[in-house]
């Protein structure tokens, strides 16, 4: 019975995988946008710097954070419609679980667009080992994951019924993102033959999980508050 | 009885304001002596820094504030908190011109991205000018509730930007206060108090001279539709 949150959860997560499995609306955006993005950032920088190695981190967190809009722009779009809200909110279901729920949800789209991503990261803008130190790569992007998780999930809740919300949601979105991306960038620049090194490497990770800890911090403080009652 | 409460806390930091306003005045620019190695642009730092701590305070009034609307739901912490926002986004901005005005002097350019402070700050004014963008596209108690949990992410991200971008840059930034004491004479520290306490009262004025519009406004609304009926 004190695990009937954990099963409410799996059950929460679950239900936008699945839904997101069986219409691939969101997922397949997220991929062709994030290929969109590289190609742009290749025009704009390619052209100057013919080898970008140096900067393949900070390419693949800014193409990630763009990317991660849309995702968590298209999180509540399930709940939004048909009154499914007003079902989960009425269901003997805590708010914190269903908030929780949907920052797994999100940081499964972005695992998804990043097993794409990263290698694509690593093939067109990286010129040395790449794939022989993907674990390290892989660290990073689930931290930052759980991170943007959590940020996204609060974010895109606040931003559900605003007016003009696909506006609203990337001015509130991004600022408290970008201590992310400068964390998530500069552990990624220690592995792709960046300026950093590995003690930065375990710092920025340590900041991206003390990042983690303090939404999820504030998300227990203000989660009763977020939908309407 | 309250009103007449008001108006007398209004009165005595509206002079208090005035008064320490003019001393710092007087006193960083004639009293306290010139920086040896900066010069007289070095009297910025006075206004700089406590315009800095002073938003700090605000912030950290409307992240309170946020928390105790979204506990008793009493729309004058609402009020409270959206004038802090307000009155601190503004001593934000000023906090980067007079840091840019700053970095032209010393550095000889308007702006330095590796200077860890100047660059939190501006993400500071990017992140709590979204608070505004996400108040004017809800309505009503949602409104108040919304921009209340913003204002307690809001403050989180702060100290988290703060982090990240130190961790990301070398530092430029002249380091006055050290965990040793203040880095300056005391003919200078003086009148840095003093400003100090000058941008707070300043602070405290401006909230409360908001707070009193507001209920003008409110009231006159009231008076309006009573008209009207």
């Amino acid at each position: 019975m004190s695990l009937l949150w954990a099963r409410q959860l799996r059950a929460l997560v679950l239900k936008d995988l699945r839904l997101e499995l069986r219409t691939r609306d969101t997922l397949a955006a997220m991929v062709l946008f994030s290929l969109l993005a590289m190609v742009l950032l290749q025009f704009a920088f390619g052209r100057v710097e013919s080898d970008l190695t140096r900067f393949a981190g900070g390419l693949l967190w800014v193409v990630l954070a763009l990317t991660a809009v849309l995702g968590v722009g298209r999180s509540y779009v399930a709940e939004r419609e048909q009154g499914v809200l007003d079902g989960l909110l009425a269901a003997p279901v805590s708010r914190l679980v269903l908030i929780g729920a949907k920052a797994l949800a999100i940081a499964g789209y972005l695992v998804a667009v990043e097993v794409v991503a990263v290698p694509l990261v690593g093939i067109f803008f990286v010129r040395g080992p790449f794939f022989s130190e993907l674990g390290w790569i892989v660290l990073v992007c689930l931290l930052a994951d759980v991170a943007i998780g959590l940020l996204g999930s609060l974010m895109a809740a606040l931003a559900l019924f605003g007016r003009a919300r696909e506006l609203l949601l990337p001015i509130i979105f991004l600022p408290s993102l970008v201590p992310v991306v400068i964390a998530a960038s500069g552990a990624t620049h220690a592995i792709t033959g960046g300026p950093n090194d590995m003690a930065e490497y375990r710092g920025y990770c340590l900041f991206l999980g003390v990042y983690a800890v303090t939404f999820a911090l504030v998300t227990f403080a203000t989660y009763e508050s977020v939908f309407d009652d | 009885m309250t009103e007449a409460l008001r108006g007398r806390g209004l009165a005595v930091s509206g002079t208090l304001a005035a008064v320490l306003t003019t001393l710092a005045v007087i006193g960083v620019f004639l009293v306290a002596p010139e920086d040896a190695d900066q010069g007289i642009i070095q009297k910025i730092f006075y206004f700089h820094v406590a315009l800095a701590s002073a938003s700090l305070v605000g912030f950290l009034v409307a992240c309170i504030a946020g928390l105790l609307y979204l506990r008793r739901r009493e729309e004058r912490w609402d009020e409270l908190s959206a004038t802090a926002v307000g009155i601190s986004l503004l001593f934000s901005g000023l906090v980067v011109v007079t840091g840019s005005i700053w970095a032209k002097a010393s550095w000889g350019t308007w702006w330095v991205w590796s200077d860890p402070r100047l660059v939190t700050y501006l993400i500071v004014v990017l992140l709590y000018a979204a608070y505004f963008v996400l108040r004017s596209s809800a309505e009503g108690e949602r409104r108040r509730r919304h921009s209340a949990i913003f204002a307690v992410a809001a403050f989180a991200s702060v100290p988290l930007s703060f982090w990240s971008v130190r961790v990301a840059n070398s530092f430029v930034h002249p380091v006055v206060f050290t965990q040793r004491g203040a880095n300056m004479p005391g003919s200078m520290l003086v009148w840095f108090v003093v400003s100090q306490a000058a941008m707070l009262a300043v602070f405290a004025t401006l909230v409360q001279l908001q707070l009193v519009q507001s209920r003008a406004e409110r009231a006159l609304q009231r008076l309006k539709s009573l008209v009207e009926a």
